[in-house]
């Protein structure tokens, strides 16, 4: 027995999008770490991280929006680890970025757990009640939340940041190659610091947006996952963060539907239906891993990680 | 601008790379830095550079003495390279290379800015026909080293120096090169061009430098010199080793088939390749680097998967369609020399005796006797004149000539039937590449076929019984060697004509 009104296209859409939101954010970070030629696997600490500190922040502020800034700045924290372990001092970056994930898992499950059970009030809906009475458009804008919006503008600004200026130019050529950009008078492991730091601020900033405004409390490993689909996610959009929208959206869209489907009453186990964004995004990335193979477009410094 | 280098000395360890040069290089001047490999061209420009720091000696540009401490302090003063390795990123645009590397590069690079006609200006004057939105990448070697060019006069550089720059080069492309060399030193500009072939003296040069074992032995007009001077100044009291002999070969026997093979990889594609030698024919395969000659080579060895096609030696199929065959007889039939030894013919972190054992590593007893092997090894070496020649030594301790000379021992060292070599002289110097040589075509003599893959045409023409033209993956021509020149072979390189 299905109940229809759970699959309305206008409610589907609007929750694809907020439960994208979080992994769109790190996604984008990602990216622009692996840009430079560095792969962080401690995306999933970060942003775990990022969501308890902007969770507690948020409850002892009062103030979502300062919420959201300490989550960003305690990914940064996190992530200055894992640049001055593979940077600084050239360790192993798979390693590296594992120890990052798991002193991220571990210490928000500790200081995590006075957090557990309390509620926070999130943000207010951004536009006032009568928008909902415009026909279509209308319950689908006045369901947006700040942390959607600023995905969605984040999204082509990076993209536009990465192809359209120098310092995405150079970002690039260090990803490429840092023997030619050292050639050509760039400081390569500059760079790359920086690619890892922005790489924190958007995984830690995608963990606040997911307890301050997704789901509006704290739950020990809330992120389930998200961080390292990220880093898978980043491959399905071939580094391009234009790309990087429907890749999230792979995710988030799956997430939305089988929640619906799980609240529509289908007589399948609810574990079993959980594993379907994980499933779907498994068969995205294989199939865009053959595609890679034949087209390339990885940066070249990336492979350095494995000889 | 007026460059004096004075008493230029640079040691690597205890070798002198350069020692007490003094060279001048006049406003306006082609001068062609001639030598052998490791004679220090390389290293004394790449000191000019800023590359390297001199020993002692100094820099004095038009009157003042300059400290050149990095590339960028040079490239300020007005000193452009083109290093044989190319500094471009393959994945980037050839606008997005020349825009990374230009000096006043804006911070907001629309594609509507004004800025990009600037900096893809030298690029036209260079070559009108390259894209700048083409990936580099995709880019023929030659239409590269343009784009690299470009760079170095978007930097306005007044000396241009160019590092080997023909090596890579069809000869139709040399020649364009050396027209565009003029054309620099007419507008003013100096050009020292690094290179061992007398064709580059000979087009454009106005003086010549010799350089010998790190000490610069003469300089004079180029048309001054010919090119047995020259060549008896380069190589100097050395016995220059007699040309070694090949013995023409067995006729009307097919010893090797290559019957119409396919295949394709990430990085290049062979198609319909129908290739027959006779026993003790050596085969040459003429092409720019890059048009399937690793694959050709790896496909007619069995390390590759076929698309179509077999290849047959001596009535035994070695490389089939689809799955690699598991011939146990392969490696003791078959002498691979393979192109970059480093990457694809030694083991690096293993010692030279393991390294040269390489091949009957699956017929060894259980347990291999050290000694025994340690003789062996020590042997070749020898044979080889591999330096250092101690065997318990690290692949990767080897220098990049040393490493050719490594595998080439191994490979030549049994009796095969079939020798396939890829770029069996890259890196060494004329006696070495001589001694090689000599080993490979004592198999042809032997009555083993030689499949020989080089970009040197000279050594072809003189050694090879008939000259295989590779083109885009495909063989555009297949001539005898006796009646083949130069120019026809560089029409067919490009692909231009296919001859029966």
């Amino acid at each position: 027995m299905l109940d229809s009104s759970a699959f309305n296209i206008s409610d589907l859409t609007v929750s694809s999008l907020r439960s994208s939101t979080p992994i769109l954010l790190a996604i984008l970070g990602e990216t622009l770490t692996q840009r430079v030629g560095i792969i962080n696997l401690g995306v999933e600490g970060q942003m775990l991280v990022g969501a308890l500190a902007g969770f507690a922040a948020t409850l002892s502020f009062g103030n979502p929006w300062i919420g959201l800034l300490v989550g960003a700045l305690a990914g940064v924290l996190m992530s200055s680890l894992h640049a001055g372990l593979c940077v600084g001092l050239k360790a192993n970056q798979i390693a590296s970025g594992i120890a990052v994930l798991i002193l991220g898992m571990g210490l928000t499950s500790f200081y995590g757990i006075p957090y557990v059970g309390q509620k926070i009030h999130g943000f207010h809906h951004l536009l006032s009640a009568h928008w909902q009475t415009v026909p279509i458009l209308g319950t689908f804008v006045s369901q947006l939340t700040p942390t959607v919006i600023i995905g969605l503008i984040a999204t082509p600004l990076v993209g536009i940041w990465l192809y359209r200026t120098r310092t995405g130019l150079i970002w690039r050529s260090v990803g490429e190659s840092v023997q030619v950009a050292r050639a050509t008078g760039i400081n390569p492991a500059f760079v790359q610091v920086q690619g890892v730091l922005i790489g924190g601020f958007f995984s830690g900033f995608a963990g606040a947006a997911m307890s301050v405004d997704y789901t509006r409390d704290w739950v020990e490993n809330m992120t389930g996952g998200r961080g390292l689909v990220a880093v898978g996610l980043v491959i399905v959009a071939r580094w391009n963060p234009f790309l990087a929208l429907p890749a999230a959206l792979l995710f988030g869209g799956s997430e939305a539907f089988y929640l619906r489907l799980q609240t529509a009453g289908v007589a399948v186990s609810p574990y079993l239906l959980a594993t379907i964004p994980y499933v779907v995004t498994l068969l995205v990335l294989l199939v865009s891993y053959y595609l890679a193979n034949k087209e390339g477009g990885a940066p070249q410094g990336l492979t350095a990680i494995f000889r | 601008m007026h460059i004096e280098l004075r008493g230029i000395s640079k040691h690597f360890g205890e070798v002198a790379a350069n020692a007490d040069v003094n060279l001048e290089i006049k406003a306006g001047e082609v001068l062609a830095l001639l030598g052998e490999n490791g004679a220090g061209k390389s290293t004394l420009m790449k000191i000019l550079y800023g590359f390297y720091q001199g020993d002692s000696g100094e820099i004095v540009i038009d009157g003042t003495t300059v400290e050149i401490d990095t590339p960028r302090t040079a490239m300020a003063l007005g000193i452009g390279m083109v290093f044989q390795q190319f500094n471009l990123i393959p994945a980037l645009s050839v606008a997005e290379n020349l825009m990374l590397a230009y000096p006043k590069s804006p911070w907001w690079q629309s594609r509507h800015r004004p800025v990009w006609s600037t900096v893809l200006e030298n690029l036209t004057k260079l070559a009108r026909d390259i894209d700048p939105s083409k990936l580099v990448r995709h880019l023929a070697i030659g239409e590269q080293q343009l784009v690299e060019l470009a760079k170095v006069l978007n930097l306005n550089a007044q000396l241009v120096i160019l590092d080997e720059p023909t090596a890579v080069l069809t000869p139709q492309e040399s020649e364009r090169l050396w027209a565009l060399v003029r054309q620099l030193a007419d507008s003013g500009r100096s050009v020292v061009l690094i290179t061992h072939k007398f064709e580059d003296v000979e087009a454009c040069a106005d003086r010549v430098a010799i350089m010998r074992a790190g000490r610069l032995v003469e300089v004079a007009d180029a048309r001054g010199k010919t090119i047995d001077e020259m060549v008896t100044l380069m190589m100097g009291q050395h016995q220059v080793a007699a040309n070694p002999s090949v013995k023409s070969p067995q006729k009307d026997i097919q010893k090797l088939w290559i019957k119409s093979i396919s295949a394709k990889d990430r990085r290049a594609a062979i198609v319909d390749i129908e290739l027959q030698l006779a026993p003790g024919e050596i085969l040459g395969i003429a092409g720019v680097a890059g048009n399937g000659q690793r694959l050709l080579a790896d496909a007619v060895a069995g390390l590759a998967v076929l698309d179509n096609g077999e290849v047959i030696l001596d009535g035994e199929v070695v490389s089939r369609l689809g799955r690699q065959p598991v011939n146990p007889n392969r490696n003791s039939k078959i002498g691979y020399i393979p192109e970059q030894p480093l990457e694809n013919g030694v083991a690096s972190d293993l010692d030279l005796t393991t390294n040269l054992s390489l091949h009957r590593l699956v017929g060894m007893p259980f347990f291999p006797k050290k000694q025994t092997e340690q003789a062996q090894a020590q042997k070749l070496i020898d044979e080889f004149n591999v330096r250092p020649s101690d065997p318990t030594k690290l692949a990767q301790d080897l220098s990049g000539g040393n490493l050719q000379k490594l595998v080439s021992a191994r490979e030549l060292s049994g009796m095969p039937s079939l020798v396939v070599a890829c770029y069996p002289s890259m890196g060494l110097d004329i006696l070495s590449t001589r001694a090689i040589y000599e080993q490979m075509f004592k198999h042809a003599e032997r009555g083993a076929c030689i499949l020989w893959i080089s970009e040197d045409l000279d050594d072809l023409l003189q050694y090879a019984h008939r000259i295989a033209v590779l083109s885009h993956g495909k063989i555009t021509g297949i001539l005898p060697a006796a009646s083949a020149d130069r120019q026809t072979i560089g029409l067919l390189m490009t692909g231009a004509r296919k001859t029966a």
